[in-house]
């Protein structure tokens, strides 16, 4: 059977049942996505501050972190989540796991993608910090505001403005490594296109369509950052429209 | 005004930036400090309104001890102003919005108040149409105008420059000297970081000379020209004095 032979069925993506899984699908591919993306900026921003402290010991718990998350591959991790994390539970609670948790895969999906991807938001957001002079800090310091104010006003705008494109693009990089989570077997969007196609044998119209959902996702952030920095733009600061 | 009492500063067990310094500087009085690269004269200014913390000695302003755990630090600073060599404008606000901040939030004036004592400042040293410009759209010479005139806001008793003119091209240093020239003859008690021999002949009260952590050489201006006692001020004279 050849390419020619082939003929399209693009009723695959909307008969019944198919077209339900696609929507499920493409909705588990947004929260699983958004909630590890919740968990990557609150651990990053963390992690990021831990490893500008002037305490040795919050250095190093900050960049014992990025070391391991960010040097161990992502799909080792995510079955880290899946496969090992239950087992280092005390026995009760693994019971608890199993018989309440019935979607544990897609909780490991969420923990595995938000925790690793929270070690790159924090070097996006150390090195941020970083390039904020000390005598930033320390000419609002001079005007008599307290450390509160001074991030407040002065250190977390700026740092905002100069992390606002990396932080574009490990927010595309989330969506799109939560495909991976089918490796576990969460129903998102890939693994829906996979499983339709089992049935049906119309695999180019099922991972047609997973494509172009990652692309709609695509340009809807582009576009929601790109009205972002239209908004808080101020000359000579982010450059724009790279 | 200021009493400097036999101040020593270590960043480190093994490196020591002040020695010993000495210094008692009246209300009114311009103190001009020089001498060379890392000889502590940043570290020494930041002392004064304590941003950074020394080991040995003391310091008072205004007859409170500067690290003292019942001084209130914010308080003490929000009434010395400082002016650093990189301007340290918060790029994400306008001039006005530079000025303002600390009036706003230290002080807590009105918008109305702030703004109106903004403008006469402004005015004051010559730029009041660049009110509404991000840094990154003004000159050299504006910023470091803009810089003076956000410290100026405060209505500090003491200002503090850190080589104020030292990232300038030479025809804008002539624009911000004046306005410290102006700052001087209306009574302001400054402490001056310069290698502005001019303007140290001109209004300065005592110049010290400092190298390697020590005040080696201090005496008015007539003297310190023209009978340098130590051989170090000598060379180093003859170097910045072409
Ligand atoms: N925050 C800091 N931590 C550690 N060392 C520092 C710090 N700030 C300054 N130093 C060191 O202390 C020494 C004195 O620095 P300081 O900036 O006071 O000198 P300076 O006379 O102002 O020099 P310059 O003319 O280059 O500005 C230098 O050797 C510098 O490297
Ligand atoms: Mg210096």
């Amino acid at each position: 059977m050849g390419f020619l032979n082939y003929t399209f069925d693009w009723s695959v993506l909307w008969r019944h049942p198919y077209g339900n899984m696609f929507i499920k699908g493409v909705v588990t591919t947004i929260h699983l996505s958004l909630l590890a993306w919740m968990i990557a900026v609150i651990v990053g921003i963390a992690i990021g501050i831990f490893r500008v402290l002037p305490i040795r010991s919050f250095r190093f718990a900050g960049s014992f972190y990025v070391q391991i998350f960010r040097n161990t591959p992502f799909l080792v991790q995510l079955f880290f989540w899946y496969f090992a994390a239950p087992l280092l539970l005390p026995e009760p609670a693994q019971e608890w796991l199993y018989d309440n948790v019935p979607n544990y895969a897609y909780w490991a999906g969420v923990a595995a993608l938000g925790t690793y991807t929270a070690s790159r938001v924090a070097e996006h957001f150390r090195s941020g910090l970083l390039a904020i002079p000390h005598d930033q800090y320390r000419a609002a310091y001079s005007t008599g505001l307290t450390t509160m104010q001074t991030y407040r006003y002065v250190i977390a705008p700026y740092a905002f403005r100069i992390i606002i494109p990396p932080f574009t693009t490990e927010f595309l990089t989330c969506f799109k490594n939560s495909s991976l989570a089918m490796t576990i077997g969460v129903m998102e969007v890939t693994h829906t296109a996979y499983y339709v196609d089992s049935f049906t044998s119309h695999g180019l119209e099922t991972t047609t369509a997973a494509s172009l959902v990652y692309l709609c996702i695509a340009l809807c952030v582009a576009l929601f950052m790109s009205f972002v920095e239209k908004r808080i733009y101020i000359p000579g600061m982010i450059a724009r429209g790279q | 005004m200021i009493e400097i009492k036999n101040v020593s500063l270590w960043y480190d067990k093994n490196h020591q930036v002040l020695n010993d310094i000495s210094e008692t500087i009246q209300r009114g009085q311009t103190v001009v400090i020089c001498g060379p690269s890392g000889s502590g004269k940043s570290s020494l200014l930041r002392c004064i309104n304590g941003l950074e913390y020394f080991q040995k000695g003391d310091i008072i302003v205004n007859g409170v001890s500067v690290q003292d755990p019942d001084t209130n630090i914010h308080q003490l600073r929000s009434n010395i102003g400082m002016v650093f060599q990189h301007f340290e404008l918060y790029p994400h606000m306008t001039a006005m919005e530079n000025i303002t901040l600390a009036p706003l939030r230290v002080r807590k004036k009105s918008k109305n108040e702030a703004e109106k004592k903004a403008m006469e400042i402004l005015e004051r040293v010559g730029i009041p149409e660049q009110a509404l410009k991000y840094p990154a759209e003004l000159s050299g010479g504006q910023k470091q105008r803009v810089a003076i005139a956000r410290a100026l806001a405060m209505e500090p008793k003491i200002m503090l420059f850190d080589e104020p003119t030292s990232a300038l091209d030479p025809e804008m240093i002539k624009e911000v000297l004046d306005v410290m020239i102006d700052l001087a003859g209306e009574g302001m008690t400054m402490v001056v970081v310069t290698h502005e021999m001019g303007f140290a002949r001109e209004v300065a009260h005592e110049i010290i000379f400092m190298d390697k952590g020590r005040m080696i050489e201090k005496g008015s201006g007539h003297d310190f020209f023209n009978h340098p006692k130590n051989e170090r001020t000598r060379q180093f004279l003859s170097r910045i004095l072409i």
